[in-house]
């Protein structure tokens, strides 16, 4: 008869251990292994959670303090756009004027719509492969497709900060590099996915895209205003937030339908 | 009504730098018991919940705003604590390889135990928590933090393979290692039902 092994009994007790009813079992056949099961028990129970002291009083002051200075400015685009006021109700900041703000917004939404309804119209589509799904089932695409509008929304706040960060002096980039890592796995996975449901156009986007995400997560931690300008010229050259933009309000538009219909209707990448 | 932390993080996002004190007064205190369960040293657990929300801050943007703040920031803070530990360990291998009669404080996590404590002095619940520290001291960082996490705090293997970035198995035999290790020292002085180590797995080589 084999016996448990220490892997077995050690995770049996924290309820970890594959096959618990087979554990079980053996153990109360086994008195030698249940033997080694009590003494396990019987050191663990001593080890006690560690005491923990409390905290000096002005603990949460103390951290403060000491991070105060150390946290970089957000750039806080929106803030820039919509002016202080609109966010806060403080006074407006001195820069400009607070209605500037609000035909920057609009200006911007025009574009957006404009640019959607054309993409819209011209932007080739092949046809949809025909999906059979039944009432109330997950549609696997679909989840794909709210993953890939999720990415492109992350990127596009990227791609909108690196546009609108301070370009003076010597600029602080890690937060930036950090997140544009973080994007280019998931960009390459759904690039290939794009590739493999027959969708080049969405494919080509997320392959300039993920150049420009290598370019941003290989370079220095910390940049010139040369080097963000190089950037930005990249990111401007090949419109790429405006195909990011566009192909956004793509994958948006699919899923609003499936969204009023409860999620019936056929979802392509 | 309180401020949600979703709500406080779109805040600092959209520039207020000073919002964040808000998490700040928040956390701290939760993050402070989080870590001194890891590392059991008072200012270094204060400096680890200063890097856990500076490191949070600069990874804000990063943030899901439907998620939980605080698991977030719980697993920035195991992570802040683990290279924290990594560090040390290295430190202190490059800084000592001498084992000193009379260490200090410190010094305690390299230290062999003792080899025979004498019975009276186990009598002593201080004694074996000195025992138990020593012990947890000669874990490895990533071991540790596991084990901490698995029997401390009764955080599944789920949780600790998604906060350490590890698979199920490897979290599974991290938590198996701390303890196949602390029983090589505490069983000695377990109790009288268990006078002498396993006769199956004892004296087995801790890797």
């Amino acid at each position: 008869m084999n016996h448990l092994s220490e892997e077995q009994i050690v995770l049996h007790y924290y309820g970890d251990a594959d096959a618990p009813g087979e554990i079980e079992q053996h153990l109360s056949a086994c008195a030698e292994c249940r033997a080694e099961y009590e003494r396990v028990q019987s050191t663990l129970r001593q080890i006690e959670p560690l005491e923990v002291p409390e905290p000096i009083a002005n603990l949460e002051e103390k951290t403060w303090l000491n991070i105060r200075d150390r946290l970089p400015q957000k750039s806080g685009f929106l803030r820039r756009l919509l002016g202080k006021r609109a966010l806060n109700q403080a006074p407006a900041t001195p820069q400009g004027p607070a209605w500037a703000g609000k035909w920057a917004i609009a200006g911007l939404m025009a574009v957006l719509i404009v640019g959607a309804f054309l993409a819209g119209r011209f932007w080739p589509r092949p046809a949809a492969p025909p999906i059979a799904q039944q009432s109330g089932e997950v549609n696997p695409q679909r989840i794909v497709l709210v993953a890939v509008g999720d990415h492109l929304e992350k990127s596009q706040m990227l791609l909108v900060e690196i546009m609108h960060n301070e370009d003076t002096g010597q600029i602080d980039f890690s937060t930036e590099q950090q997140l544009a890592r973080d994007l280019l796995d998931d960009n390459h996975l759904y690039r290939v996915s794009a590739q493999q449901v027959g969708d080049p156009q969405i494919a080509r986007v997320l392959d300039q895209l993920g150049r420009v995400l290598a370019e941003i997560a290989n370079g220095p931690a910390e940049v010139s205003s040369g080097d963000l300008q190089q950037v930005r010229h990249t990111i401007q050259s090949e419109g790429l937030l405006f195909k990011v933009r566009v192909i956004q309000s793509e994958v948006n538009s699919k899923l609003r339908p499936a969204q009023v219909s409860g999620g019936n209707a056929n979802q392509r990448l | 009504m309180e401020v949600t932390d979703a709500a406080v993080v779109a805040q600092v996002l959209a520039g207020d730098k000073d919002a964040f004190r808000v998490l700040v007064d928040r956390h701290s205190r939760s993050i402070f018991r989080v870590v001194y369960r890891m590392t059991g040293n008072q200012q270094d657990t204060e400096e680890i919940v200063q890097e856990t929300l500076l490191r949070a801050y600069r990874s804000l943007e990063r943030f899901e705003l439907r998620a939980n703040f605080s698991t977030w920031l719980y697993r920035i803070a195991v992570n802040r604590t683990l290279d924290f530990l990594n560090a040390r360990k290295t430190q202190m291998q490059k800084d000592t390889y001498q084992i000193a009669d009379n260490p200090d404080a410190e010094e305690k996590q390299v230290q062999l135990p003792a080899a025979d404590p004498g019975p009276d002095r186990l009598l002593l619940s201080a004694e074996m928590k000195r025992k138990i520290a020593g012990a947890l001291g000669l874990l490895t960082p990533s071991e540790r933090v596991a084990f901490t996490m698995r029997h401390m705090e009764g955080r599944s293997i789920e949780e600790i393979s998604q906060t350490l970035n590890l698979k199920t198995s490897a979290a599974k035999n991290s938590v198996f290692r701390a303890v196949q290790k602390l029983r090589q020292q505490l069983e000695p002085y377990a109790g009288q039902s268990s006078p002498s180590p396993s006769p199956r797995w004892g004296g087995s080589a801790v890797k």
